[in-house]
């Protein structure tokens, strides 16, 4: 399930299904021109892999909109943030939390966070409809659903 | 000075808009016979809502496969729907069949023998939702519907599947 009206309503009814949460944690940046087509494109092709991973999912798994930061940004402060988010998510009562994420300076403050690290290695800066680069996300999602799957 | 700039700007402006112009009577001029060329294919498609996805016929088992596809966009809106699924296969009658494999409980993708335990079924791994081999759910099991149906039609030997079709509970 998405944040959107016609999946909270269903949620609400069905809240005893749905234990799972991903929070896609996506830095942005405008500061640094060379850098500005590869960040924006792992953006986009986070968010194709996210829509298959949710279509593969959704009876059990809600997907919040996304975590956004400043990529420069120092991740302790981000870490506390984030932890917010999380105390707000366990009102309800999810058993899973991941986040999903290319930035590997997660990585670093991982144990200090309330869930579980997915980390991601991008994908090559290509058409983002092409084959390869559809095969490959097809391919990633079934490994990363069975990863999430092996928690429940 | 001031004079001149304007006059110049003024005729990058005409010059533009003329340029656009015959921009858009040049498109004019190349689409119409490219459109004539696919227009039967697109009057398929929007008719019927038919795609071709890829596999022939011959190649469809009595064992069902995966097959995946996406749905054309003009644009690349990828977030609405780049893809589409369905688990393909030949019925004891020798019908294709292409059902959807979006669970009727709450949307997850089933899979044929996605669980040891349940040989000969479709499995939901979200609740352990099943459903026989046709589609049908298996009662007990969190699902009340069985799967949809996908359209279809073949041409040529060819698959083209439509939309899927929901179906009454078991
Ligand atoms: S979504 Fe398939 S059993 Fe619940």
């Amino acid at each position: 399930m998405k944040w959107r009206k016609n999946d909270m309503e269903q949620y609400v009814k069905a809240k005893e299904y749905i234990d799972t949460v991903i929070i896609p944690l996506i830095p942005f940046q405008m500061a640094k021109d060379q850098e500005l087509s590869k960040d924006s494109f792992q953006n986009e092709a986070l968010a194709l892999f996210l829509t298959e991973m949710e279509k593969e999912l959704s009876g059990r798994l809600l997907l919040t909109p996304n975590y956004h930061y400043i990529k420069s940004t120092n991740l302790e402060q981000e870490k506390g943030r984030l932890n917010l988010w999380i105390a707000n998510i366990q009102e309800q009562p999810f058993n899973h939390i991941f986040f999903i994420t290319f930035d590997p300076k997660w990585k670093k403050v991982e144990r200090e966070l309330d869930g579980s690290l997915i980390w991601l290695p991008g994908f090559p800066t290509k058409d983002l409809l092409s084959n390869d680069v559809l095969q490959m996300v097809r391919g990633q999602v079934t490994e990363i659903s069975e990863l999430i799957r092996s928690y429940w | 000075m001031s004079d001149k700039k304007q006059q110049v700007s003024r005729r990058q402006f005409l010059n533009y808009t003329l340029t656009g112009v015959g921009g858009f009577m040049a498109a004019g001029l190349l689409v119409s016979p490219i459109r004539m060329a696919i227009d039967p294919v697109l009057k398929e498609t929007s008719n019927g809502e038919l795609v071709n996805v890829g596999v022939s016929v011959d190649d469809i088992t009595t064992e069902p496969q995966r097959i995946d596809w996406t749905v054309n966009q003009v644009d690349g809106w990828y977030e609405s729907e780049p893809s589409r699924s369905a688990w393909v296969f030949k019925d004891d009658n020798g019908d294709v069949v292409a059902l959807s494999p979006i669970c009727t409980h709450l949307g997850c993708v089933v899979s044929w023998e996605g669980s040891d335990q349940h040989p000969n079924q479709f499995f939901c791994p979200c609740h352990d939702g099943r459903y026989e081999k046709d589609g049908t759910n298996v009662p007990g099991t969190p699902p009340l519907a069985p799967l949809a149906v996908y359209e279809q039609e073949i041409k040529d030997g060819i698959l083209f599947l439509g939309n899927p079709i929901s179906r009454k509970g078991a």
